[in-house]
């Protein structure tokens, strides 16, 4: 059965990617030089009922990247990844990484009128201490009365600053801002319809005055990806992010600007290693080996996403090792030879859990069956609806392997925290005390350079006990109507709509 | 009219009894096959904290029976409470979705009974021509190819090779009820050709029983021209006995509009209901599944009044 799969895959991969590679990629659409235009409005597709606006009890993903544009923190990440002063101006790091002072930024009004100040910066963060895990470890927030606060923490953590994004909201609003949505942010919440989708429009008092360019944007939900891209291509949508590759290589080059960007997400053939035989190591290894993963993001994603050897992307920057690029390069006879040492010379029957909705991942595994094979390792897909993925395969760990991608933000300690043997996020059962301790030591580390060999250390541990098959960082892609100008992609759910502008006037 | 309310009374005991053993069904599946809402709304990024404190919110916690035996409570206030996944209330959220479905299962029965009376009175006529032979043969086919296979060949023949047609635009009645129609009558027609070979095989039959029947030789020798007879003797005589046919076809247009939509990517009850099902909304999944099931009684109820109403036979109770 899967053969016949391989087959079709492999020909659209043909078809598709002479014209996607045509179509470069960049990560940003063009800019104008110039004077900048002002007004005009966006319309952005996106799949997913927005659900949540309180800033501080949002998780999924499609809200988040939203109210980025509505709400915003002392810190606020620009497209490169960089943590840059928003709502602070600066930040003072006591040595023992436990005190953060902050200046604040003056002049700022939320989108009600009313002025941000110090005590809004405390009720904010002591309301969002209590409701997110990240920001748990706060002792106390502190007004200094000259216009800085100072957050102490009850645990000493270097890298806190990136938490420092939450939302600060207006004092006293805990009961209201799910509704009212009043932050500090470029764009007004104006209205959310169910079914149809989210307007913001220009908040004329942004504390930076020179943006946003746009009046208003509408965020507007699409029945799912066809369908949205019927729309962009009718002109209804302007801006329409994930796309799969071969949905982009559809679009007219001279009417869309396709970009892409690795999306800092790590695609992995999970191995439960508590279950034989993959809780040997030798045979997680020769799987690692049987693995072409070039011709796997050829065959998948056009060839727009970057392979991995490790969990985690070089999306991440530093923290990454380069040294472990191509590390498990594929080697037939070294794969033999491992699952021969391990005791598995006429290789196994493995089943691959894949949930069915998305594509991108049944196609991985259909890939990967096919490569496993000649291991003689026999790969059964078993496609299950995402309901059943999350419960049977996320939370109870009741599977042998998966295909699927773990994002989180642009911070490398949440990447990897998850596997710690006792985090609940650990779904492939993965356990070496060394990696704990890494893992437990890495906020009480203050010195930069310390941390980075902390963690190039770790990611040598995971690679060499080959914790799991990881593939690629499929890139992002997203088009944009160039009409208009100034998107850009960021490595992480953000929709960035600040710097969107028309590209000309008329 | 004494057994028109008696009948009345036994649909809706019936209707009441479909809707409480649906209602226990879905709440079984949903207690055997895994999933938890709470999960697939926050996704797998989440802590364990932050849908254990998302479960609480929506009451997941309680014990599935005791779950059950609240929703039911309310629904028997006509209470279908709020959907899990979408936060609105069930009620808004199916009415939001009526325009498509209900305007394309009412497009497909204008379909079927402007093509399939027409259709079964040329072949009637002369039973066993080249006419009746071609057109019986067209049903056959039709009535063999299932909606969603048509669909594609439609969309591929109207979109691809036509140009004429864009599969998943759509336009609410109220931004213009033109393209409104527009957007759906390929859809309709999907649903509606299957069902037109159907109910044209049925009338074609019926209509060839009346045209031996003693009242048409009795109008012939009157000297009643052929055309008269078929449209003021046949054709309502078959009528009659074609509701209950319609009927039926009727509730499978339904069912049909619900696969088709999810062809022609179209945001009807049909999309909805799988959303409640892979988000394990059961507030919501209950409240569609219940208002299908109250449409179906609904119209074989209706049915049976228009039988009643049209027939004096059935009126007086003087049928079997």
């Amino acid at each position: 059965m899967h053969n016949g799969n391989w087959k079709k895959i492999l020909a659209g991969a043909l078809t598709l990617a002479l014209s996607f590679s045509a179509a470069a990629c960049s990560k940003e659409s063009d800019t104008t030089d110039g004077d900048a235009i002002y007004g005009g409005e966006a319309v952005v597709g996106i799949t997913q009922e927005p659900m949540v606006f309180d800033p501080h009890t949002v998780v999924a993903a499609g809200d988040r990247e939203i109210i980025f544009n509505v709400y915003e923190g002392l810190y606020k990440y620009d497209s490169t990844g960089t943590l840059n002063p928003c709502l602070a101006t600066d930040v003072a790091i006591s040595d023992d990484a436990s005190e953060y002072t902050f200046t604040l930024r003056e002049g700022v009004t939320f989108h009600d009128g009313s002025e941000f100040d110090a005590a809004d910066v405390v009720y904010s963060l002591e309301r969002a201490s209590e409701l997110l895990p990240e920001l748990a470890s706060i002792e106390s927030i502190t007004d200094n009365g000259d216009n800085t606060v100072t957050v102490t923490l009850s645990t000493p953590n270097s890298e806190m600053l990136s938490n420092f994004t939450t939302a600060i909201i207006p004092e006293g609003s805990a009961d209201t801002i799910g509704d009212t949505r009043i932050g500090t942010g470029p764009f007004v919440f104006d209205s959310y319809e169910p079914g149809i989708g989210i307007v913001l429009t220009r908040n004329e008092n942004y504390w930076n005055p020179e943006l946003p360019y746009l009046d208003k944007v509408t965020f507007k939900v699409c029945a799912d990806m066809d369908a949205g891209l019927l729309e962009l291509q009718g002109g209804a949508i302007d801006i329409f992010p994930y796309l799969t590759t071969d949905r982009a290589v559809q679009l007219d080059p001279n009417t869309f600007d396709i970009l892409s960007l690795g999306s800092n997400m790590v695609q992995a053939l999970f191995l439960n290693n508590d279950v034989a035989p993959f809780d040997d190591v030798r045979v997680r290894q020769a799987l690692n080996y049987a693995v072409d993963r070039g011709e796997i993001i050829a065959l998948t994603m056009d060839g727009a996403g970057e392979p991995l050897t490790t969990a985690m992307s070089p999306v991440m920057g530093e923290a990454y090792d380069t040294n472990l690029d191509g590390v498990y390069n594929q080697d037939i006879d070294r794969a033999l030879e491992l699952l021969a040492e391990a005791g598995y010379e006429d290789g196994f029957d493995m089943t691959i859990t894949v949930p069915s909705n998305y594509l991108v991942h049944v196609n991985t595994a259909v890939a990967l069956a096919d490569q496993l094979s000649a291991i003689g390792v026999n790969a059964t897909i078993e496609q299950v609806d995402w309901a059943t993925w999350l419960d049977r395969v996320y939370t109870d760990r009741d599977y042998e392997a998966t295909v699927i991608c773990l994002t989180s933000d642009y911070a490398p300690y949440d990447v990897i925290s998850r596997y710690a043997t006792n985090n609940d996020g650990n779904l492939i059962n993965y356990s070496n005390p060394n990696v704990d301790e890494i893992i437990e030591n890495l906020p009480l580390t203050i010195d930069e350079d310390e941390r980075i060999s902390m963690y190039r250390e770790l990611l040598g541990y995971m690679t060499e006990d080959a914790a799991s098959v990881y593939v690629q960082d499929p890139a992002n892609i997203c088009a944009v109507n160039n009409r208009l100008t100034g998107y850009a992609i960021y490595p992480m759910y953000i929709q960035d709509m600040s710097t969107v502008r028309l590209a000309s006037s008329n | 009219m004494g057994s028109a309310v008696r009948s009345a009374l036994i649909r809706l005991c019936e209707f009441l009894l479909t809707a409480l053993l649906v209602s226990f069904f879905t709440f079984s599946a949903f207690a055997i096959i895994p999933g938890d809402t709470a999960r697939v709304m926050l996704g797998p990024d989440a802590t364990e904290e932050q849908v254990e404190a998302l479960r609480e919110e929506l009451g997941l916690n309680a014990p599935l029976a005791e779950r059950y035996f609240d929703w039911l409570k309310n629904a028997c206030r006509g209470d279908f409470g709020k959907s899990l996944s979408f936060g609105n209330p069930v009620g808004e959220l199916i009415s939001s979705r009526l325009p498509v479905t209900l305007g394309m299962s009412l497009i497909a029965l204008i379909f079927v009974v402007a093509i399939s009376f027409p259709m079964a009175a040329v072949c009637s006529r002369n039973p066993g021509s080249i006419k009746d032979k071609s057109l019986s043969t067209a049903g056959h086919i039709l009535f063999a190819i299932p909606p969603f296979a048509l669909s594609m060949m439609l969309i591929l023949f109207f979109s691809k090779v036509l140009h004429i047609f864009t599969a998943g635009r759509y336009t609410p009645p109220s931004d213009n009820f033109g393209a409104y129609l527009a957007s759906l009558i390929l859809p309709s027609l999907c649903i509606a050709l299957p069902k037109i070979a159907m109910t044209f095989k049925f009338l074609r039959a019926s209509m060839i029983e009346f045209s031996q029947g003693d009242f048409v030789r009795t109008a012939k020798s009157h000297g009643l021209s052929d055309l008269r007879i078929m449209l003021k003797h046949i054709i309502p005589n078959s009528a009659v006995s074609s509701i209950t046919v319609i009927s039926l076809v009727l509730s499978d247009i339904m069912g049909g509009s619900l696969i088709v939509e999810q062809v022609f990517n179209l945001p009807g009850l049909g999309r909805l209901l799988l959303a409640a099902i892979s988000r394990r909304d059961f507030p919501l999944l209950s409240g569609i599944v219940f208002y299908l099931a109250m449409m179906t009684v609904i119209l074989y109820f209706l049915a049976d009044v228009i039988s009643a109403v049209i027939d004096p036979r059935i009126r007086d109770g003087r049928a079997s």
